[in-house]
């Protein structure tokens, strides 16, 4: 009945009336109000980009997260470190060209025994509270995260170190447990706090008011968001050329170039080859790039009930998968090949390893010939991973004729699946790799050695090999052992390097800086142009 | 004694999540000349269905397998004597062959969402409304709990803890879509009780079960069925939603919504990876809705809006 | 008049006795579902971490314990207002939440704001003209909005406004002009349901015996539609956006991720990432009370305005 009432059509036109006209009048107001927006914004929008294109007082930076701490000690992600190492100093760091470990809090430093190490410290150089740094910072800074209490996640890394004491205030003396040739490659990776300020106000006040020597000091951050940096006026260094840094966390990649796209930041993290590719046209972006330590490989699983258990099934799918092709086509270049589970730049990378070979004749014949009918292999994987590129093996094995099934998961399910102790994760996994450390070590014995959380695979001569390298300092011995360890890897065909990662950054053109193989993000070193 | 008095929840829950419950004209639903508004929707519709059951009908077998050198070819691109109307995408696939199978994808899950979800949610619905007492209770105030939690959140937590896979993520909508069918069911059914026809069934002695088959269910269905339309543009849009976090369905199954959210970082210089996929989405959720929006017009023109 | 009040008053103490349990059931299935879901310890470790590592983590953050023990103290952790410590940023769950909040509540109310002036007049208009082009062509129109996953209509925005045109900026949360692009989104999703409701108690009010006695009685059409209409109308729409605000307060997960706008949405994403177990437990209650919150409000609302709710509630 209510709808017959509507149907009388003097009332329902004379209502039609008024509400056009209401809508009518609705719709000005809001077209009212949308220039009203959006004029100031268009100004406000031209003006900050020209004041910082014009006097390149402050360059904006798009990071993939929000650091999930300011405190050095505690988290280390790639998102957090680029911005608390603007803010710390690190004992040292790494010459660009090299990638050795150069002076820079410790200026020289010296090992008496294999286990026992001597450094300078820099004098001269204070916190931004204006208290000196001093041996004894740096002595805390290490004893803090050896504490189990403080449950850093960085523990791993400096394990290694027994003891560290201040001898004088310029005099720091470490002891190592064995013979640690990876000792000074980690600590160009640690950041100094201070002692009496932390002791003051505790872990949480470092965190939410950090300060530190370095180069930047922190202005004002909005939790989530972004933080906005300054230079520090007490410096020791050299001052560095761009007053103020703000670090913006843009989780989406399509949102970050954007950003780049509209000028609302002149530097993204964090790209792939493709979004690289839509930057590469434009006149006032450009791309930068540089190989970096990061490896991306296959592991296979060598013990568990899988067809990889078969040796010929994993000589095939080494020869089964086109690396040329995907690091043309899928990389866009951005790549370099490899011949094992370990780039170039780190330490043990034998000199003349040749790269991955190509043929799927031979690898279709091994599957042939390994006495496993129609090969079926589980590939698991999680949103981290490039689906492109597991599509791209699952499309190239299935060539040779290994019939392989993606199994996604999200990341923390993907971690426990493979590091179950029980090997029945499937029998492919890909993965990325990068220690910071530039070392075989911090590469071949995590994912290879018996035990360990990730290796499935188990050969007592690799684990000799990749032992022996770790507790001696003697170089020469050091790359031998590697060359052993690679070769029996590669026979066993554990681990399969796909390519060496390049990082990828989008950037205004006005951005001079040239990114390096450990993805620090060192804004001193970086000049903005007016 | 109201069957207000008997359970509170009920129609207090109805009326605080803005689903009045209808008050069905059953017998007016279809009448002919008014259909006319409904039909291009439901034709739109009844193509997809035909392109989902028969692909195979509009295009070659399907295109699992990449060529990376044919990455990312624009519509229209004429490579090795094959045409690609729609281009390809960043594996080298034809999109045209991907957005048609995907069509399977994006409805299978969509429907058996829907359908688990109902049936599951009338269900209890049903049951909550003939059993009332203790057992209405429990499960009206489980249906709260679920409705309190924020969806999307809910959603993410299952399929995390299922693990992603076609049925996982019917699994994880029904098990969090349900609530809905169960406060409309339930309300629906309270009220049936209450009319003259199933309390001289009641009377005469009929069973129970019989009564609920006979009398009970014909009145609850119409307003499932309007919550089921509208339900079903919601499901192709949550299907894309978890694709974008990561937990839709597994590569390389096409489904429009992995498809729209692996084309979008190319959103700038390879538009048809999204644009395609997209428009094929957006018909159909716009005509389900339209379509949806005329089911509820014949059904009840009173009826308030569905809950979210 | 005293039956009233003391019913009233029991009504008051059932509800919240009954809000308490929800909350009980909320926290109950989440803790059980994230328990099912990973070990935040392997997320916390860097990756050349060691088994022991590992373990040393997870007996850290008490994951080591038996399930049932950690449940009874994250419990009586509630009951004294503490949510506990967020694995990744070792900082009280509730203050990441609190810093998080003010930016979901600016992005709910400038969504709400746009969905109620778009979709109130549309569907109003959809009412009163359903026979007329414009009344038909309205509803199509603002089902555009729902018909689109939220992730692919923010890029276009961004796309448009930002990248081609440079009106708006492309994301992030600095001032007014970038709450435009995300509210839109956001509100996209909800205008099609506002114009809905409006449109059916509309249809409904107008067809009612008191507009057309007003109209007889000689009342201009105007009149009649803002002093009587309207005003009738608004409960049930009143209603909805109550629920809007509540589910609009959840957070925005896809929007925020987008356009990196640092919400409670976007927390909840990374949080699940993280298997940031307390804070994820916290959102979710959060959320559970503002929700069961708005719900009794609208509630009592719908009492003080319709008083046949009111004597249901003194029966019961």
């Amino acid at each position: 009945m209510k709808v017959q009432a509507v149907r009388r059509p003097a009332s329902r036109r004379a209502l039609g009336r008024s509400l056009s006209v209401i809508a009518a009048a609705g719709a000005a107001l809001i077209a009212l109000a949308g220039c009203s927006l959006s004029s100031p914004s268009s100004d406000s929008g031209s003006s900050s980009s020209s004041s910082s294109g014009a006097s390149a007082s402050s360059i904006t930076i798009d990071l993939a997260n929000y650091p999930s701490t300011l405190d050095p000690g505690l988290q280390y992600d790639e998102s957090t470190y680029s911005v608390y190492r603007n803010i710390y100093d690190q004992l040292l760091r790494r010459d660009p060209k090299t990638q050795q470990p150069e002076a820079w809090i410790a200026t020289k430093w010296s090992n008496p025994t294999p286990t026992s190490w001597d450094f300078t410290i820099r004098s001269g150089v204070k916190f931004s509270d204006g208290s000196p740094l001093t041996a004894d910072d740096v002595a805390f800074s290490i004893n803090r995260m050896l504490d189990p209490k403080f449950n850093s996640p960085q523990y791993a890394n400096f394990s290694a170190i027994k003891t560290a004491t201040a001898t004088s205030p310029t005099e720091l003396t470490l002891t190592t447990a064995t013979a640690s040739p990876t000792l000074l490659t980690y600590l160009t990776t640690l950041s100094i706090v201070p002692k009496a300020y932390v002791q003051k106000v505790g872990d949480a006040g470092l965190n939410s008011k950090p300060i530190g020597s370095g180069p930047y000091e922190v202005e004002s951050a909005t939790s989530g968001s972004q933080i906005t940096l300054k230079r520090n006026p007490d410096f020791w260094g050299t001052a560095p050329s761009i007053p103020t840094v703000v670090f913006r966390a843009v989780p989406d990649a399509a949102s970050r170039v954007s950003d780049l796209q509209s000028g609302q930041a002149q530097l993204a993290a964090d790209l792939t080859a493709d979004q690289a590719s839509q930057l590469t046209g434009g006149s006032s972006v450009q791309v930068l790039s540089a190989p970096t330590e990061r490896v991306a490989y296959l592991a296979l699983n060598t013990l568990g009930d899988t067809p990889t258990k078969s040796a010929d099934i994993r000589k095939a799918i080494s020869l089964g998968i086109d690396y040329d092709s995907i690091i043309k086509n899928l990389e866009g270049g951005y790549a370099k090949p490899v011949g094992t589970v370990l780039t170039p730049l780190s330490f043990g990378y034998p000199d003349k390893l040749a790269s991955n070979k190509y043929d799927p004749a031979a690898a279709k014949k091994l599957v042939q010939e390994s006495g496993v009918s129609d090969p079926q292999v589980v590939f698991p994987s999680s949103p981290s991973y490039d689906p492109q590129l597991i599509q791209a093996i699952q499309s190239d094995l299935k060539k040779i004729g290994i019939t392989v099934t993606i199994q996604n998961s999200d990341q923390a399910t993907y971690l426990k699946k493979v590091q179950d102790p029980k090997h029945d994760w499937g029998s492919i996994r890909f993965g990325l790799w990068s220690c910071s450390c530039l070392d075989a070590d911090g590469v071949l014995y995590p994912l290879f050695h018996t035990g360990t959380i990730w290796a499935s695979y188990s050969n007592p001569d690799f684990d000799a090999a990749v032992e022996d390298a770790r507790n001696t300092l003697d170089k020469g011995r050091r790359a031998s052992d590697y060359a052993k360890a690679i070769g029996i890897l590669n026979d066993d065909v554990a681990g399969i390097g796909l390519y060496q990662v390049d990082a990828i950054y989008g950037a205004s053109s006005k951005l001079s800086w040239k990114p390096d193989a450990v993805q620090s993000m060192y804004v001193d070193q970086m000049k903005l142009s007016k | 004694m109201t069957t207000v008095h008997e359970d509170p929840a009920g129609t207090r829950s109805g009326a605080r999540s803005g689903v009045r419950m209808p008050r069905v004209r059953r017998p007016g639903w279809l009448r002919l000349r008014d259909t006319r508004a409904a039909l291009p929707f439901a034709i739109i519709l009844a193509i997809y269905i035909v392109m989902a059951l028969a692909p195979s009908w509009f295009v070659h077998a399907p295109a699992l397998s990449s060529d990376l050198s044919a990455r990312l070819l624009p519509p229209g691109t004429v490579r090795d004597g094959v045409t690609h109307w729609l281009g390809t995408d960043q594996l080298g696939r034809d999109l045209l062959n991907r957005l048609v199978y995907g069509t399977r994808i994006s409805l299978a899950i969509a429907f058996s969402a829907v359908l688990c979800a109902g049936a599951f949610g009338t269900f209890l619905g049903v049951i909550a409304g003939v059993a009332r007492g203790g057992v209405a209770a429990i499960i009206m105030r489980v249906a709260d709990v679920v409705l309190s939690i924020p969806f999307f959140l809910l959603a993410i937590l299952t399929v995390v803890a299922l693990g992603p896979s076609l049925i996982n993520v019917v699994i994880c909508l029904t098990l969090v879509r349900w609530p809905r069918y169960t406060r409309v069911a339930y309300a629906q059914t309270l009220e049936a009780q209450g009319k003259e026809f199933v309390r001289s069934a009641q009377a005469i002695g009929a069973s129970g079960p019989w009564i609920v088959w006979r009398h009970i269910l014909p009145e609850v269905l119409p307003s499932v069925i309007v919550v089921a339309t509208l339900e079903l543009g919601t499901m192709v849009i949550y299907e894309a939603s978890l694709s974008f976090v990561g937990l839709g369905v597994q590569p390389p199954t096409p489904s429009w919504g992995a498809m729209l959210s692996d084309g979008r970082e190319y959103i700038s210089t390879a538009w048809w990876l999204t644009t395609f996929p997209g428009v094929a989405l957006f018909i159909l959720v716009l005509s389900v809705n339209l379509l949806g929006d005329y089911v509820r017009d014949r059904l009840d023109p009173t009826e308030q809006g569905r809950s979210r | 008049m005293k039956l009233f009040y003391s019913g009233t008053f029991r009504y008051i103490i059932g509800r919240l006795g009954q809000a308490l349990l929800q909350l009980f059931g909320v926290v109950t299935i989440v803790f059980v579902v994230l328990r099912l879901t990973g070990d935040p310890a392997q997320l916390l470790v860097p990756q050349q971490a060691t088994a022991a590592d590992i373990a040393r983590v997870r007996h850290q953050l008490g994951l080591d314990q038996p399930i049932w023990a950690q449940y009874l103290h994250y419990l009586a952790g509630i009951c004294h207002f503490d949510f506990g410590y967020s694995y990744v940023q070792n900082r009280p769950a509730l203050s990441l939440i609190m810093e998080r909040l003010p930016y979901t509540i600016d992005l709910a109310v400038a969504a709400l704001i746009i969905s109620v002036v778009v979709g109130i007049p549309v569907g109003m208009i959809s009412a009163v003209q359903r026979k007329k082009f414009l009344g038909r062509a309205a509803m199509p129109l603002v089902l555009i909005g729902q018909s689109m996953p939220a992730f692919w209509l923010g890029l276009l925005l961004i796309l448009v406004f930002g990248v081609w045109l440079r009106l708006l900026p492309t994301s992030g949360a600095e001032g007014l002009q970038s709450l435009i692009l995300p509210a839109v989104t956001l509100a996209s999703l909800s205008f099609a349901t506002v114009a809905r409701i409006t449109r059916s108690s509309f249809l409904e009010q107008v067809g009612a015996e008191y507009v057309k006695t007003a109209r007889s009685h000689g009342a201009g059409m105007g009149r009649v539609l803002f002093g009587h209409v309207l005003r009738n109308a608004s409960i049930p729409i009143v209603t909805l956006i109550g629920l809007e605000i509540a589910s609009l307060l959840g957070g925005a997960v896809i929007t925020e991720t987008i356009f990196a706008w640092p919400g409670i949405g976007q927390l909840t994403v990374q949080s699940i990432d993280a298997r940031d177990f307390p804070v994820v437990q916290a959102i979710v209650l959060f959320v559970a009370v503002v929700y069961i919150a708005a719900n009794f409000v609208t509630d009592m609302l719908y009492s003080v305005i319709d008083p046949r709710v009111r004597i249901t509630a003194a029966e019961g």
